[in-house]
Order: structure tokens, then sequence, then C-alpha cells
């Protein structure tokens, strides 16, 4: 050792330096290090097994006890959806028995009481050992027979690991008209859970999958409460250690009209003639708040609490009309109703004035195009001599394809210096009333933004192979069609109410929203939806210029049938062309969006059909609404 | 600054200690296994994320070994000569702590400095270190002189209370430890130490009534009797109990423990790793942990020995307390044979402040193996 040798050359130092106190501290490694090991060998080699079995059964569960979710509420008072609870057959796989062939008796046996098949009980109690849920309650049947339930709870006591439950199931009572709205609640699949454990969500909690259900799960879940209990190996409760109440979610109470709601619900569905879908809106052009937000088809939104929705649910996906889908959040071409939206441009830029006056004494104006042919845009009448309010009350197309492109060779100007730059400035003032982009109602659902086309746009969705280089070009006839709502241009009737509503209270676009006030479960106020109004970049006298268009159009115009004794409704149709993708043959979409009272406006309405004309189908229901509205609705 | 021209530092680094570095490595690789699968319930980010406990750690660790390099090319006569400033350093940063620190499980040990945590005791203790070498060094390496004695209890005192008063009842023992072990190193006299044991088995009464917090107490008595509260204070003694035992000879083999995975274990990465690793690799795995820790500490008492002059001597054996008492207490936690106490476990344990004080320990000792012959006075 060279310790040795080192003595020996250094001796005078070497005195000084204490080497047999650093042997101590090897002493001091060993004898702690023994005393680690002693124990370890103690515990994990001695004791082992008894260690190994108690981690087997280490039963001290922590369990959280579900609040009662928050109730929704119409905006006078009525309940629109009910909890109520529901029998439920749990397994907890831990508690099963060890041995295989006991466990599939016990799946037999099951298989009789409840008519669950043993290997869907087995493959389902596979599967959550899988996830590492072997403590958790497993539900194999739902929505049992009370005399099912009451059988299973007798013998329950002999069968170890099996337990009846009651689950909280949501009811809505108001009826598939209000589907859309309420959305409903399910489980939660494995990805969902994995993101909401976070929020310390239970595997088998039931959480809001769309509508407002989804929107405001965080108000209407509560906070649920724990109970820490010591259970034995056959998961029978020894002692409660700990538990906390939960507490009820929050309410909410919706803007939405219940009895408006299924009255336009029924007017549409009475009045479809040959269209298949349709829409409407009634909302507040004061606030933004909607009344009643309709679509045609609906579906029952209670299937999806039946133990098994899987035949009535793929229906509802087969079904061609898309019932699952909000129509009023969907986006088509808005027709004529667009042309509000190009009246407010062209009068801001200038480019038409009031008292801008076309002779229109024919039904086809001809442009020479850029390649030198002649092409010929329709109007659905010969409107004669007409200024804009003439124009937009009889819904001119020529007049306002002179307002969007104009007409270069006669020198009449359009928005813009050029044609693609009209298309940008009129692509800015749809997107200022709201078109182009999602309104953010407070429904969560696939709530889509429409397309609001420019030549930037259509340079990049008319890319690929699919495409000829031409087609990425912009015409004079894209900016033309765009300036009466056609072509390219896709809306929904949402966006085309909250378009309506800015020009009926003088500019403010709106955010719409269905959930006037969030209530605490004993009924308190917590907080009230404030109006978010944004200002439209339109001055309020050509906005006045508009609303005198759409009150002459129901007066004496394209809208007559929107008229109501008693009240003076303003109002615009729209009639959009499309060529059905099925049969090649063209057709046309039904729209009507208007406003009343004209002197003060308190209700916009805005109805639409995928098939019809918008003066002779749309015009007479919205006006049977805004008779229903202001008759029996408190705004 | 190199005193010895270039032959000598390349000489130097010939007599670098490979096996003590290696080792060291190999525990914190052990401690990167034993994280991966102690975080696996908590974390579930991309692999490759500065959020992903494990890359953290390996970051950590990379950090420390760069350290630990600078270090060992300093004299550490250097750091000798500037403990007193060092010591003040920790003794301000203690001081400091306690209105701004962060606060974390009731007690406060931690500065965030932005992403990053750091724990001034950990400095402290090297600093200590330091101090006391360089104290007992200059009154001869001697510790026999009661007047010497008492200046090393004057120089322990401020920090173990600081530390005390955090509360992190683990690092103060530490802090007792490596006294004691110092001056046992430089000779304290047996019937000085019987005094001080007295003393203290005099005092531990007062010591319990008045100054130990409630929750220590708590602790120290579930300890006799985990089972009294199985939620509380004696949930995690239970829990790693049973991990540990139920870990048997070759253990459930890695990412198996139903103790680990199923989040019964708490705090698993850091101060309950040891029962992942008995529950996950068993009996077996256990002895590779305590073989590995011999040796490292094997090696730093070999540079003890054949440091140059008594202050080297003196940190060596320092740094080799530091880590064999952290690394003792931490496991007699997890054994259930020492109260509860926030204590890493060496190297192995999630944690930067820690990684890096270890290795700047081992870089001071690597210091004192390379310039061994330097110092040598003949």
């Amino acid at each position: 050792m060279s310790l040795v040798g080192d003595r020996r050359v250094s001796p005078g130092f070497s005195r000084n330096r204490p080497h047999g106190n650093v042997a101590v501290l090897r002493v001091a490694v060993v004898v702690l290090f023994l005393v680690l090991g002693a124990r370890l060998v103690q515990m994990q080699l001695v004791d082992g097994a008894e260690y190994a079995e108690r981690s087997e059964l280490n039963r001290i569960i922590v369990e959280s006890v579900s609040p009662t979710r928050g109730v929704i509420f119409d905006r006078k008072g009525q309940p629109l959806v009910q909890n109520s609870g529901s029998f439920a057959a749990v397994v907890t796989p831990s508690f099963l028995p060890e041995n295989p062939a006991d466990r599939y008796r016990l799946y037999l046996y099951l298989e009789d009481l409840l008519g669950v098949p043993a290997l869907q009980i087995e493959e389902a109690v596979n599967a959550a050992e899988a996830r590492g849920q072997r403590d958790l309650p497993l539900a194999i049947a739902r929505a049992l027979e009370r005399d099912v339930a009451l059988m299973l709870e007798q013998v329950a006591a002999d069968l170890p690991g099996v337990a009846l439950s009651i689950e909280p199931r949501r009811v809505y009572p108001g009826g598939p008209e209000f589907s859309h709205i309420l959305g409903y609640v399910g489980a939660q699949s494995p990805d969902e859970w994995r993101v909401n454990q976070e929020d310390g969500y239970a595997f088998n909690e039931v959480v809001g999958k769309v509508g407002v259900e989804a929107r405001y799960e965080s108000e209407l879940r509560g906070t649920p409460g724990r109970a820490v209990t010591e259970v034995d190996a056959q998961g029978d409760l020894i002692t409660t250690i700990e538990s906390s109440d939960p507490e009820g979610g929050r309410s909410l109470l919706l803007s939405i009209d219940s009895d408006l709601q299924r009255y336009v619900y029924e007017l549409l569905s009475t009045t479809m003639g040959e269209a298949t879908t349709a829409a409407a809106v009634v909302m507040s052009p004061v606030t933004g708040e909607i009344y009643a937000i309709v679509s045609v088809p609906t579906y029952d939104n209670n299937i999806f609490s039946l133990p098994d929705p899987g035949e009535e649910y793929q229906r509802l996906l087969d079904d061609p009309r898309i019932p699952l889908l909000h129509q009023a959040l969907s986006p088509v071409a808005p027709g004529s109703t667009f042309k509000i939206i190009t009246a407010a441009a062209a009068l801001q830029e200038g480019n038409v004035t009031p008292s801008t006056r076309r002779e229109i004494n024919s039904s086809v104006l001809e442009f020479i195009g850029e390649d030198g042919q002649p092409y010929y845009f329709y109007d659905w009448r010969v409107h004669g001599d007409i200024d804009l309010v003439g124009a937009i009350s009889w819904s001119s197309n020529i007049y306002f394809y002179m307002a969007s492109c104009g007409i270069p060779q006669e020198g009449i100007a359009g928005l813009g210096a050029n044609t693609e730059q009209s298309a940008v400035v009129l692509g800015y003032y749809a997107r200022s009333f709201g078109l182009g982009q999602v309104t953010g109602l407070d429904i969560a659902s696939t709530e889509s933004p429409g397309v609001i086309p420019s030549p930037e746009w259509k340079r990049r969705v008319r890319s690929g192979s699919l495409f000829n280089p031409e087609d990425r070009d912009w015409y004079l006839a894209d900016t033309c069609f765009m300036g009466i709502g056609q072509g390219d241009v896709t809306a929904t009737p949402l966006q085309i109410a909250v378009a309506t509503a800015a020009i009926a209270n003088g500019g403010s676009l709106l955010q719409p929203y269905v959930a006037r006030q969030i209530l605490s479960p004993d009924g308190a106020v917590v907080s009230t939806t404030q109006p978010s109004p944004e200002p439209v970049p339109v001055d309020e006298q050509h906005l006045a210029v508009i609303r005198e268009g759409m009150r002459q159009s129901v007066i004496d115009g394209a809208a007559r049938l929107a008229a109501l004794p008693g009240v003076t409704v303003a109002g615009k149709t729209g009639t959009a062309e499309f060529i059905d993708p099925e049969d090649g043959v063209t057709k046309e979409r039904a729209w009507f969006t208007g406003f009343a009272p004209y002197d003060n406006p308190q209700v916009v309405v805005t109805v639409f059909y995928d098939l019809g004309v918008g003066g002779v189908k749309a015009a007479p229901v919205a006006a049977d609404i805004i008779g229903y509205f202001l008759e029996y609705v408190e705004p | 600054m190199n005193r010895f021209g270039v032959e000598g530092t390349l000489r130097a680094w010939d007599r670098f200690d490979v096996i003590l570095v290696v080792t060291a490595l190999a525990l914190v690789g052990y401690g990167l296994v034993l994280i991966y699968s102690g975080s696996l319930g908590s974390y579930d980010g991309p692999v490759a994320s500065i959020d992903n406990p494990v890359v953290r750690q390996g970051l950590f660790a990379f950090i420390a070994i760069g350290v630990m390099f600078l270090i060992s090319r300093l004299d550490y006569h250097v750091l000798l000569h500037y403990a007193w400033w060092l010591y003040g350093a920790a003794i301000l940063l203690l001081l400091v702590l306690i209105p701004i620190g962060q606060t974390e499980f009731g007690s406060t040990r931690w500065f965030a400095l932005g992403p990053i945590q750091f724990q001034p005791s950990e400095f402290a203790k090297i600093a200590t270190v330091l101090l006391l070498a360089r104290f007992l060094s200059e009154q001869g390496g001697d510790a026999r002189d009661l007047r010497v004695l008492g200046g090393s209890i004057a120089i322990t005192a401020p920090v173990l209370l600081l530390v005390f008063v955090q509360p992190d009842l683990g690092t103060s023992i530490i802090f007792a430890a490596i006294w004691l072990g110092m001056v046992v190193v430089a000779g304290i006299q047996r019937r000085h130490l019987l005094v001080f044991a007295a003393i203290f088995l005099a005092l531990l009464p007062f010591l319990w009534t008045f100054t130990v917090a409630d929750y220590q107490i708590e602790r120290i008595s579930v300890l006799l009797d985990a089972e009294e509260d199985p939620l509380d204070a004696g949930y995690n003694p239970i829990q790693s109990q049973i991990a540990v035992g139920s870990g048997q000879l070759f253990g459930k083999g890695l990412t198996n423990g139903e103790q680990t995975q199923l989040d019964f274990l708490k705090v698993k990465t850091k101060d309950f790793i040891f029962s992942v690793l008995g529950e996950e690799l068993g009996f077996v795995g256990a002895m590779a942990l305590f073989a590995l820790f011999i040796l490292l500490l094997m090696r730093g008492i070999r540079a003890a020995q054949i440091a140059g002059d008594i202050p080297g001597q003196l940190v060596a054996a320092g740094v080799v307390i530091m880590i064999l008492m952290q690394a003792f207490i931490n496991i007699a936690v997890n054994l259930s044979i020492f109260p509860v106490t926030g204590l890493p476990l060496p190297f192995v344990s999630q944690g930067g402040s820690s990684l890096v004080t270890l290795f700047i320990g081992i870089g001071i000792v690597q210091s004192i193996v390379m310039r061994h012959r330097a110092y040598r006075q003949f």
C-alpha cells in the first residue's frame, strides 16, 4: 500500500496527519451500508412475500364523488334539462376472482342476468386492466330496468367485484328542437380522459360532448367530492377515512325562448316543401343574444344516454341531410342577402350614392371580357330606371354588378381601381360585417367560417394538379358574382343575421350568444353576459339608406310577403342559384333576412331553406316569426 | 495561476481519479433509468423535451461534469483561500432566502432563478466543508484542543440553524455529521466526544419540545407505528415499505412496480427514488447501488488518505461524509428506519442543484488527488 511508502518518505509531516482517523471513515461506510443491507434483507428477503401480498391488496381507494351537474334554463326559467338517475351494473376488476375459470363463470352469470354477452364483459375488463384501471368500477351495463337492478342488488353481495351503481343521467325534456343548442353529455374517450385527468376527472365521469353542454362544461360540472376508503380484498368497505361533499355545478340561463324555439322549429318543419334542410336565427340587434336558433332536420339528444345508441346513431350518420350538423352554422351562398353588404361598401367607398341611378332596360348585361368575347350576366327581371333604394328593394343584380365590379368600357367605376382591387375592397367590408370568420357563438359545435373569396384566395385554393393555370386567375365575373353573393361567397345564416343586426342597430357588430347568465347552485347570479359591440367601418347615414331599401323591399319590392299589419318590417330576400352536383340542374336556395320594427329594431330574423325562392318561401315565414316574437317574447 | 508550470499540470491529469468519476456517472445513469420509470405516470410529453425529467437530469449531469472538470483544474488551495468569503456568501444566501425563497411542501429551501431552482443549503455544505478544513488545518489540523473544537462548532452552528429553521431537518443533520466527521478525522479526543454525546442526549428532550416542528414529531412517531395515520404522515412510510418489501429478490421489473406506477408512492423521482429501485429491481438492484456507493466513497477516502496536506485531507473527508450521510439518511427513510426528511439520494435523485453540488465536491476531491505529490512536504 502506498500509505506505508508515504509515511516513510515524509515522516516529519505525516505525524501530524492523523491517518488512523481516516480509517474511521472506512468503518463508517461499511457499518452504515451494513445497517441498510440488513434492513433490506429483512424487508425484501425475509418479509418480502408478505409485503408483496400487501402491495397486491393495497386497498386505500380514493374515489371522486360526482357533483350534480348544473341545470340549463331558457330565458323564462323553463328547465331544458333534468338530472335523473339510472341504474348501472359495475365491476371492479381487482375484486373479481383471480382464477380465470371462476371469473368466466361470473361473467356467464351476469350474461344471464343483464343480457350482456360474457365475452363482451371479459373484453371490457381486460381493456380496463390493460389501462391500469384495476381499481376503478367499470360500467358493463347501463340504464338497467328497475327489476333487473333490484335483482342485481340482491345477488351482488355474493358476487365479488360486482355492484349496482346509480349513475347520473341527463334528460332533455324540451324535445329534439333543442338538441342543436344543448348538445349532450357522454363518456370520455381514453384520449379525452388523458387531457381531462389534469382537471381531476374520473375516467367514468361524463363530459359535455357538443352544444352548450360542452361549451360550458367547466361551469356545469361542479367540483367533485372525495371519498377515501379502506376496503378489503373483496372490495367491501372497512372504514371511510376521509370524505368531502361534492359541490354542484353552476346553472345556465339561456337567452333562448323555448316557446319561440319550438314555434320556429314547427313553422320551418311544416313549410319545407321541396327543401330538405332549413335554418332560422332570431336574435337581438341590441345585445346580440339569440332568441331562437333552429336547424332542420334535428336529432334527439336523449338517445346518447341510452344504453346503446348505436342503431339510432347510425341512422343519423347515414341520413344524407346530416341531422347532426347545425344548419344555421353551416355556410352556403348567401345570394342577394349579401347585397346589403355590397351596398354598404359602395356607399362608404363613394362609387355609388343614394342618388346614383341606373337605366336597366334589359335583363341581360353584356360585357366584353378580358379575352374580347362577350359575356352575359342575367337579372331576374327588367328593373328600368332605379336608384340604390330601388335596387335593394327589387334586388337588382345588374345594379349591384355595376356597384361592385363596375363596367370599365362604359366608364362605370367599381369599388376599386380594377377588378382585383374591387374584390379585395368588397372582401374587407364583408369581413367587417362578420363574414368569412366564425361568429364564436357559445355553442360548441362545428361552426364554419364560410368563404369570402379574394384573388389571393383563388390562387391558393385552385392550385394543384386538378386545376388549369387559368382557373387561378381572378376575372371580372368573379368580382361581379361576389357583389350579388354568388360565385365563391358563402355565409352561414347566423353570419347573415349578425350582419343584418349591424345594419339594423346603426353599425355595431355584435357577438351573438345563447348563455345570458351563469347561476350558482342556489340560484344567485354569478355572471351576466355583457354585449360586446364592435363598430363596422360604415357611416350611419349610409346604413340608413340600406335600411330604407330594406323597408321599401317589404312595402313594395321583392320581400312583399314579409309584410305584417301594424308593424313596419324591413328585409332583404335572397335566391341563391347553385348547380346540384347530383343531377347537374340549376336550383335555388331561399333566404330572407330582416328586422322589425323599422324605427326601433328589436329583433332580427334570418330564414334559410336549401331549396326555394327567397321572396316566396322564406319571407312569409320570417313575417310569422316576427309576428310571434313581437306578440309573445319579452326582449 | 498555476504554480507548477505546464509539465506539472500534465502530470497532475495523469493522477486524475477516473474510477471515482466513472462510479459517480454510473450512479447518475442508474438514476436516469429510475427517473424514467418513476415519471411515466406524470410525464407523457415528447421524449426530446426539456420538460422530460430524464432529459432535464441528463442536461444537468452534463453541466455538472463540466463544472467538475473546471474545479479539478483549479488548485483547491484557491478555494481554501476564499473559504471565509464562500462561507459568508452561503450565510447571506440562507438569510436572504427567509423572506424571498420559494415555499414548497411547507418548507422554504429554494430560490427560483427563472426555470431553474437553486438551493442555497447545497452550496452551504461545500462552503462549510472548505471553511472547517481551513480552520482546523490552521490550528495544526488538530481538534484535540477544546478551543479549536469550539471554533469549529462556531463555524457549523450558524449554517446548521439557518437550514434548520427553513425547516429542513435532514440537511441540518448533514451539517452536524460533516462537523462530527471532520473533527474525528482531525483527531478529537475520545473524552471530548463522550462529553458532546452526553450534552446532546441531555438536550434532546428540550430540542424535542421547543425546536422540532409538530410535523417532524409526527413523522418520528409514525416511524414507530406507521399504521397510526395511514393517509397523512404515515402514508409515505407505509407505501415505501410496501414498495421496497414487495420487490423481493429480483424486483418486479423496471416500469412494472404497482406501487410506483399506480402512484401509491409520492415524490418518486426524488426523495423516494430508492423505493422505486427496491420495488422494480429488488434486492439485487439495491445491492448494485450499494456497491457503486461503497466504491465511490472508498475512492473518496483514498483521496483523503493520499492528500498532500492536512486541509486537502480534511476537505476530502468532508465531501465523503456529506455524500455518505446523505445516501444513508435517504435510504434509511425509504426503509422506514429514519423519519421522513426531504433529502435526495446523491447522484441518483432528480434535482439539478444537488447534482451540481455533488460534482463540485467530486471536482475538489480530484483537485486534491491530482496535486497530492505537489503538496507533499519533503
